[in-house]
């Protein structure tokens, strides 16, 4: 009778300490998180203006180029402070980065998406208090861009997330952002972009898959025209996004 | 493996090339005289025996521009990539140091990569703070007028841009590969060529400027109408470009293209490269 009590005690202790992490992660895929993440269509309004993605199925394609991209160039960001979420590591991918992100658009984009969470994450996670000590420290050395990436991938490390949740979790959060944004940009109804999502998941777990684990040396853009179009967004007469 | 090596440094007070060593399959051809006899310019024409680059071949070399000196890079046709033969990947790369006070012009004509070719290139640039560069890096849909588009099977450019002391300036890396998830004319939708044109250094300010705002105004052009209009209503627009500021204080300027024809893009660069000409003797893409 004691063993088994000693075995549901254990267990109780296991499921205890994943509880929190569970609800905690929740809470950081909800887009209801004020990150900002909603000021930005990851390109799509330019794309929409520029008659590159007019129809649904174009933005599902679109919505897949924009995922692909998302995995070869910032998954290994997410990955490297994931596994080593600490000052140093974020100085030094925050930095690469912003070297990497030539295109100026979603460079300002990603900066004001990192700074977000961070300041937002510093202020929720409080059993983490690094959290707040790197940012004060950051905030007066002026030292970091707080790129989203590196900033996501170092609150999930925090957090106790494993590389592979928290890889997987950027993609999630980058395909729930520009499918809200098309819904804004009335290219697809409510119901018509659940139904999008639900569809594009497979696709989005492959292409995590495909790309997760790989070093920051391996980052690369696979989407140029994507690259170009999205660049043009401060040309457009008239914006609903910033980016 | 040996390099190749090229050095332009200043003998009596000119540019002047004291290395030339090029390996297989890689030439170097070097005309006396561009343009006037005034400007302080070398250029330096790469070519590869047998008019292209053969599946596995192998080219490397260093490039360094000493202080104070220009040096023009550039290629007398389209950079042709063979069929990859056994999965081989051909490769090339080039190691360039540009002095203080230098500018490197890269100005190839783009490379087309056959059907099923496999092709990687690397370029790094080290630079002193007020060296200049302005490259050109851009790349077709294949041999097009033969139905080839996009029907290579992998292309990867990096560029590096970095400052002596090994701070990374600029990085990128563009990698097109058939896979299971889409072709590669799935992204490109209809465009048949892309470009990247880097324009860096105290040298180059005149023309990022120039080249900001006509970009500016090309593309605001496009986007003046609101996407319900009579006018064009499901056309794509024939040439997109988009100019991005890199960099400590933006000293940098980045150019991305994308266009249904080659020729426009020929267009695009030789009239916004024009001013060139004083610097380097004569106008590039010509």
């Amino acid at each position: 009778m004691e063993g088994l009590g000693d075995a549901n005690e254990i267990n109780a202790r296991c499921l205890s300490a994943s509880f929190p992490q569970l609800w905690s992660q929740w809470q950081l895929l909800d887009s209801i998180l004020p990150t900002g993440g909603f000021a930005h269509s990851f390109g799509l309004e330019a794309a929409m203006q520029s008659r590159l993605v007019t129809t649904t199925d174009d933005l599902k394609t679109y919505v897949i180029h924009v995922l692909e991209n998302a995995g070869s160039l910032l998954l290994p960001f997410i990955c490297a402070t994931t596994i080593s979420p600490d000052a140093q590591t974020l100085r030094r991918l925050d930095r690469l980065l912003n070297a990497m992100l030539t295109n100026e658009v979603s460079r300002k984009a990603s900066t004001a998406q990192g700074s977000a969470l961070m300041r937002v994450a510093a202020s929720v996670f409080s059993e983490i208090p690094c959290l707040k000590t790197m940012r004060g420290e950051a905030l007066s050395s002026g030292e970091l861009y707080f790129h989203h990436a590196p900033v996501f991938g170092l609150v999930c490390g925090l957090l106790g997330f494993d590389a592979e949740t928290t890889q997987k979790a950027y993609m999630f959060v980058t395909m729930r952002d520009i499918i809200s944004a098309a819904t804004r940009l009335n290219l697809v109804g409510p119901l018509g972009a659940a139904v999008l999502q639900h569809q594009v998941a497979p696709v989005a777990e492959s292409l995590s898959t495909k790309w997760m684990n790989r070093s920051v040396d391996e980052a690369c853009q696979t989407c140029p025209l994507l690259d170009t179009v999205q660049g043009c967004h401060s040309y457009l007469f008239s914006r609903l996004f910033c980016s | 493996m040996e390099r190749g090596k090229l050095i332009v440094e200043k003998v009596e007070g000119k540019s002047t090339l004291t290395r030339c060593l090029s390996k297989y399959p890689m030439k170097f051809i070097v005309p006396k005289k561009v343009g006037s006899s005034q400007t302080d310019v070398v250029w330096i024409y790469t070519i590869t025996y047998g008019g292209g680059i053969v599946s596995g071949d192998s080219i490397a070399f260093d490039f360094t521009v000493a202080d104070s000196c220009i040096a023009v890079l550039t290629t007398q046709s389209s950079t042709k990539v063979y069929k990859s033969i056994a999965s081989k990947c051909s490769q090339q790369l080039l190691e360039a140091s540009i002095g203080r006070d230098a500018l490197l012009v890269v100005i190839p004509d783009p490379v087309t990569c056959f059907s099923t070719a496999r092709y990687s290139q690397t370029q790094n640039f080290t630079l002193a703070t007020d060296s200049s560069l302005l490259l050109v890096d851009w790349i077709t849909s294949g041999r097009h007028e033969r139905g080839e588009k996009w029907a290579f099977s992998y292309y990867k450019s990096t560029n590096r841009i970095l400052l002596q002391d090994g701070e990374p300036l600029f990085l990128d890396t563009t990698l097109l590969e058939q896979e299971t998830h889409g072709a590669i004319s799935d992204r490109m939708k209809d465009y048949q060529a892309i470009a990247m044109i880097v324009l860096l250094g105290p040298k180059l300010q005149q023309i990022q400027k120039q080249t900001e705002e006509d970009v500016k105004k090309i593309m605001s052009q496009q986007f003046s109408f609101p996407s319900n209009s009579s006018s064009k209503p499901d056309m794509k627009p024939d040439f997109v470009a988009s100019c991005s500021r890199f960099g400590p204080k933006g000293m940098g300027v980045v150019v991305r293209v994308a266009s249904m024809t080659t020729e426009a893009i020929y267009s695009f660069l030789q009239h916004q490269l024009a001013s060139m000409e004083e610097l380097v003797g004569a106008p590039p893409y010509r």
